[in-house]
């Protein structure tokens, strides 16, 4: 019973954020204008800022969401860590690396992009697995963080370099890199879609399985499950929504931290009870950032990045100071 | 000792002597001039012949007053000093960027002189008078004349004083001669413009104040940077794409960082956003290289400026 009170609450914070963010904005349009657009009617300028500005950001802020806080608790339960998140294991920093790699190449085309970052994103997945088979790493949860950090450290100064060496790449590369959602339109989305949807279907298929494999490999096997193809599979499925996510909105820290933490907070470590409440978390928080970053500096906008690092940094200090963490 | 070769040791000496007495008085008769700075007077003797600038409108004053520097920082945006004044620099050394001089780079150079920018700050001052004197002009930043003030400095340093004033009474001239052009061919009430950056976020507004902005001004465009570029943060500021109506005036110049503009454009051209305005509606964004537009400053880089908006303007009538 109380867990229908989370379930309806959860939800309920997405819809607000949702109006919010197409009611709210840097522009100086008025809300009862943004309103009438909701009702069909409205100036061309109000349908235009609230249709094709802040619509595509919505749908973006959407998928985005969905994809962190979904590979967030994938990846924590198939490392039974709690701090293992994307951003902070250099999942991120990888998807991210590739895509600086493709823009010096001179890479612009959406599709590419997203191909890349879900490449790089791989790579990124492969690193923080191998990490955790190094003994004493696997088992300590901070342990296997520091190696996240120091993969992410140089993958930002390998960026970096890349920057140094063409300035009009640089350019794109720094707006990018800090994470932001403004600007992107349906384009964009449409061709993260396709792999969206198959990671989609990937996470499906794999909750079960990875529910049994959190009771241990042997149980897993004695139930007739796969564990080494488990593993693989998630690990495409995250670098799948890693990827298209750093593709769409340039690398977010911490989201794929908070949104399960919050979940299981509420409902328990559970895979199958966890996903369902990343369902409706994970994008009002992106949805809320980000139309907080649209409020804060107006008339321009803040990075995103920014906005969700200053909400995930605090959570990770609660997480590591206020229990000892316990392995998934 | 023989007397031949006492006689030869004393003509030696005599001969230094005078030569050291003749050295002695060159010097003396050459000037020492003493230059205003930001950081009080500095001294300059003769006419100095190797040359550092920090600051691209030091270079872009020494060559317009006839002498080619030895090293030069690189443009904003670039690998080396702007492409417009590539030609004229020639081999030239790079020491830094805008904000970062290579302080070993400037020693290798040895230079009689540091042209520096007004921005320089006193720490960096008083490191890089240790190497030569070193010039920072005082100049308040981004308004209409900071160029022209820098420039008499830089020159009056370089004991050019006049051809430097002649440079800058070229490009009086030349502003006269646009905004005679500018009469004949826009009214009054059709010059109001902007001078952005296209980001796939939106754009980056220049400050009205900005060496380019304030050339548009003169030959008699109305530049509105909507107020958005604050005190303090006076080269330019990001906009939301949901506030374009900001700067949605008759005119946008828009600065590009690749040599091509039209492949910037029509990347500007891809957001729904840049699509309305009615700059791009009217055929009316010019597109100008950046490393020009928003990067440089000075004498050669106002007379190329002022090319720009004549061939624009030209463009516009033919249309």
């Amino acid at each position: 019973m109380k867990i229908t009170w989370y379930y309806i609450g959860a939800w309920s914070l997405l819809l607000l954020t949702v109006l919010a963010s197409l009611l709210l904005g840097a522009g100086n349009l008025p809300l009862e204008e943004a309103f009438s657009v909701l009702a069909g009617q409205g100036t061309a300028e109000a349908r235009f800022v609230v249709m094709e500005l802040r619509m595509p950001r919505l749908a973006i802020g959407l998928v985005t969401g969905l994809s962190l806080g979904i590979a967030g608790a994938l990846l924590q339960t198939l490392t039974r860590n709690p701090l293992a998140e994307p951003g902070l294991l250099g999942v991120s920093a990888g998807s991210s690396f590739a895509v600086s790699l493709a823009i010096l190449f001179g890479a612009s085309t959406a599709t590419l992009t997203t191909m890349v970052a879900q490449a790089g994103a791989f790579a990124g997945c492969g690193l923080v697995i191998a990490a955790t088979r190094i003994q004493g790493v696997g088992q300590d949860p901070v342990r296997l963080v520091l190696a996240g950090a120091t993969l992410t450290g140089l993958l930002l100064s390998l960026s970096s370099l890349l920057m140094l060496m063409d300035q009009r790449a640089a350019d794109e590369i720094r707006f990018w890199i800090t994470g932001s959602i403004a600007g992107k339109n349906w384009d964009q989305l449409l061709a993260t879609l396709p792999t969206m949807l198959l990671a989609g279907a990937l996470v499906i298929g794999l909750v079960k399985p990875l529910a049994s494999l959190a009771l241990g490999e042997k149980v897993a096997t004695g139930l007739g499950h796969h564990p080494g193809r488990t593993r693989l599979m998630v690990i495409v499925a995250v670098a799948l929504l890693v990827g298209g996510a750093t593709a769409l909105a340039g690398p977010l820290v911490f989201v794929g931290l908070v949104v399960p933490f919050a979940a299981r907070a509420l409902v328990g470590a559970d895979i199958r009870k966890t996903l369902w409440f990343c369902l409706p978390i994970g994008p009002a928080i992106i949805i809320g950032a980000d139309t907080l970053s649209r409020l804060l500096v107006s008339p321009s906008e803040m990075p995103l990045g920014v906005i969700t690092a200053l909400i995930g940094a605090p959570v990770l200090m609660v997480i590591i100071r206020t229990r000892r963490i316990p392995t998934l | 000792m023989a007397p031949s070769l006492f006689r030869s040791l004393i003509r030696c000496i005599f001969g230094s002597l005078i030569l050291a007495s003749v050295l002695a008085s060159g010097a003396a008769l050459s000037e020492t001039r003493s230059i205003e700075t930001a950081y009080g007077p500095v001294s300059v003797e003769g006419t100095p012949e190797r040359i550092v600038t920090l600051y691209e409108g030091a270079l872009d004053t020494a060559i317009a007053s006839g002498i080619k520097p030895v090293g030069a920082v690189i443009t904003r945006g670039g690998s080396s000093v702007a492409e417009y004044i590539q030609m004229q620099a020639g081999d030239i050394s790079i020491v830094g960027t805008p904000g970062e001089t290579n302080i070993e780079a400037v020693i290798g150079l040895a230079p009689d002189i540091i042209l520096a920018p007004s921005y320089t700050t006193e720490e960096q001052f008083r490191l890089l008078s240790r190497i030569a004197p070193t010039i920072v002009p005082e100049v308040t930043m981004f308004q209409a004349d900071s160029w022209k003030q820098e420039a008499r400095v830089y020159a009056k340093a370089l004991g050019r004083a006049e051809a430097g004033e002649a440079s800058i009474a070229e490009v009086e001239n030349r502003i006269s001669e646009v905004a005679r052009l500018m009469d004949g061919i826009l009214a009054e009430n059709d010059r109001k413009t902007a001078l952005i950056r296209w980001m796939p976020q939106g754009p980056l507004v220049m400050a009205k104040g900005l060496f380019s902005a304030s050339l548009l001004t003169a030959v008699g465009f109305n530049v509105d940077d909507a107020g958005i570029v604050k005190d303090g943060r006076p080269h330019s500021h990001p906009l939301s794409q949901e506030n374009l109506g900001l700067i949605d005036h008759q005119w946008v110049f828009l600065a590009t960082l690749n040599a091509d503009g039209k492949e910037a454009l029509s990347a500007a051209q891809t957001s729904p956003a840049f699509q309305r305005m009615q700059a791009n509606r009217n055929d009316r964004v010019i597109t100008v290289n950046g490393q020009l537009w928003t990067s440089a400053s000075g004498p050669i880089a106002a007379l190329n400026i002022l090319a720009d908006i004549s061939d624009a303007l030209t463009s516009a009538a033919a249309q």
